[in-house]
């Protein structure tokens, strides 16, 4: 364009190009600005109005129960012990061996059940797009009009529990491990190609152990919902299981009891996630001493 | 003396490289390097290879007619600006893409699958994050289905020329960039390839690890003879390092000059100040530049 117009005459109409251009931008990013303005305060708004509203409602409730004193509300630890020596061997012999079976019962079928259909889908895109719309749709499902008609088809035993814990635990493992599963690095796999690897040693060699980071987060997810899981399906109907004893402290208005069942809960969960931490750690020793040294951070050494 | 040759035909290939042209004797006299007279057969032949692909809309044409030949262990180095096709064309070697025109012959023919029959060691080091640097580099044999405990016993007394002495397991993370190199250089070695592929394995590195490595690499190269393809952005490196330079043009890729250099080997003692290094250099920056200057001009098909 230069070869064209004198140098003064594209001064002038470069600079009057930049002048309308200057203005046509400003009112763009004016327009802009104050949509966000606009939009930032009503999202503040909703969160101050339903927060306080919320907060209110609390406030109010529990100033009618003024028939509930403190104390039956918040048990002392003494009060707690008694409890537990109370029914200690039932707890230990009955309830709690109970949802520990079908916790890890369930949680182990959920792992397969999850590394089974994450892979099926890293294969074929076909099954993935056929799957991931069902997958979805089974979280949407509430699981407790799922867990009703269980024990309704499947009677009282743990089974209907087991199935319960599967269908809390399978998500998170299927979708993580998936996620895993394609973030293998490309540039990896053009090289294991390049060097004649088949698919199958593609998959075994690079994508599985790629994705091991994201299915232990998966698994760990899994693993706290896998106890409350249990405990959910017992609370509907069991003979055994904490579930069960939380439910029977609780019409009989035992808080203590029902404490003391929250307590063994938490306890459970937390013992099966140091144990997946404690697999993982020695599983992914790579990962961890990657982690390590990138905590270091960028040093001059 | 030096033989500049944009395109060797046929005829050229069998009369005029196969004969004396090798490096004169005389200037290393007490070497122990044994001058084997060139095979008349190369290893790896490209001929005609042009290739176009789409990115992102827009049509790339990365390499245009590019034919050339690589005898029994000749060190070339491929030198070009960035985008002038040097990587697609190791891409179409390794058989991870297929040209458009022309054809690789490998050994003893055009084959159908070459994926497997070189080695590739791409620019970033790629190391398998979960296996330790003795796992890493066995991975070639691996995959070919040979023998583990074979493979790791050969690496094993490789380690120590590979200055990875005392580090077969520890993982790639942990090493320094120079060794993780040092290590992808392994794997590309233990590969038994005859012809080995390297894309610019010392870019990443500092000026000085650089100059070691490719001192290093001469002594490996002379021990072992393999027949080397070295991508670099290096003058310096690529006069250094190799018998032949291939001069790429800018896109499409086209070979514009193959410079012979005509150093006494072993080159390690050579100071880099040397006259002769600087001279080919000189002659190198000059094709380059040149090529650059064309390059926009362009190719009608």
């Amino acid at each position: 364009m230069s070869d064209i117009a004198s140098g003064e005459q594209l001064d002038l109409v470069a600079r009057r190009a930049t002048a309308v251009a200057w203005w046509r931008d400003f009112g763009v990013r004016l327009a802009l600005d104050v949509a966000r303005v606009l939009v930032l305060t009503g999202v503040v708004a909703l969160v101050l109005a339903f927060f306080s509203a919320g907060m209110l409602q609390l406030i109010v409730e529990a100033r009618a129960q003024e028939n509930l004193s403190l104390a039956t509300i918040f048990p002392s630890p003494v009060e707690l012990r008694q409890a537990w020596d109370e029914h200690q061997t039932r707890l230990l012999q009955e309830h709690i061996p109970e949802t520990l079976w079908e916790t890890l019962a369930g949680l182990t079928i959920a792992v397969v059940l999850g590394l089974t259909i994450a892979a099926l889908m890293d294969f074929s895109p076909l099954l993935r797009w056929v799957l991931y719309p069902v997958l979805v749709v089974s979280q949407t499902i509430p699981i407790f009009a799922i867990a009703i008609l269980l024990i309704l088809i499947f009677g009282f035993g743990s089974g209907p529990k087991i199935i319960v814990v599967v269908l809390f635990c399978f998500f998170p493992v299927t979708l993580s491990t998936f996620t895993g599963l394609q973030s293998a690095d490309p540039e990896l796999i053009s090289l294991l190609r390049a060097m004649g690897a088949n698919a199958r040693q593609i998959w075994v060699k690079a994508r599985l152990p790629a994705a091991m980071p994201s299915f232990f987060a998966g698994l760990r997810i899994a693993a706290t919902y896998s106890v409350v899981g249990a405990i959910f399906g017992e609370y509907i109907t069991a003979q055994r299981g904490l579930g069960v004893f939380l439910k029977r402290s609780y019409s009989s208005f035992r808080l203590d009891q029902a404490y003391l069942a929250i307590l063994l809960t938490a306890l459970l969960s937390l013992l099966l996630v140091l144990l997946v931490n404690l697999v993982e750690r020695l599983a992914l020793r790579w990962y961890y001493t990657a982690r390590r040294r990138s905590w270091r951070g960028p040093g001059i050494y | 003396m030096s033989s500049c040759r944009a395109v060797l035909s046929e005829t050229e290939r069998s009369a005029g490289l196969g004969g004396g042209d090798e490096i004169p004797v005389s200037a290393a006299p007490a070497s122990p390097t044994i001058m084997t007279p060139e095979p008349r057969v190369p290893c790896l032949e490209v001929r005609g290879v042009s290739k176009t692909f789409r990115d992102g809309g827009q049509i790339v044409h990365a390499l245009d007619r590019v034919s050339f030949a690589a005898y029994p262990g000749e060190f070339i180095t491929i030198i070009g600006p960035s985008g002038s096709g040097k990587s697609t064309l190791f891409n179409i070697i390794t058989g991870l893409t297929e040209p458009d025109e022309g054809e690789i012959v490998l050994e003893c023919g055009v084959v159908r699958r070459r994926a497997g029959r070189v080695g590739y060691m791409p620019q970033r080091d790629l190391l398998l994050p979960w296996r330790t640097v003795l796992n890493n580099v066995i991975l070639g044999p691996e995959l070919d289905g040979r023998s583990r405990r074979e493979a790791r016993r050969r690496a094993r007394e490789l380690l120590p020329l590979f200055g990875l002495e005392g580090f077969e397991n520890a993982f790639p993370e942990t090493l320094s960039g120079g060794m993780r190199q040092r290590a992808a250089l392994l794997r590309t070695f233990l590969t038994d390839r005859e012809v080995l592929l390297l894309d610019e394995p010392f870019g990443a590195l500092d000026a000085l690890t650089r100059r070691e490595l490719q001192r290093w690499l001469l002594g490996v190269w002379e021990r072992f003879r393999k027949t080397i393809l070295f991508i670099t952005h290096d003058v310096e490196e690529a006069v250094y390092l190799a018998d032949r330079v291939l001069v790429f043009s800018g896109r499409p890729g086209r070979i514009v000059k193959e410079l012979r250099v005509d150093l006494p080997r072993p080159r390690q003692a050579i100071s880099l100040l040397s006259e002769d290094l600087r001279r080919h250099e000189a002659e190198l920056l000059a094709a380059l530049e040149a090529a650059n200057g064309h390059a926009p001009s362009g190719e009608t098909k």
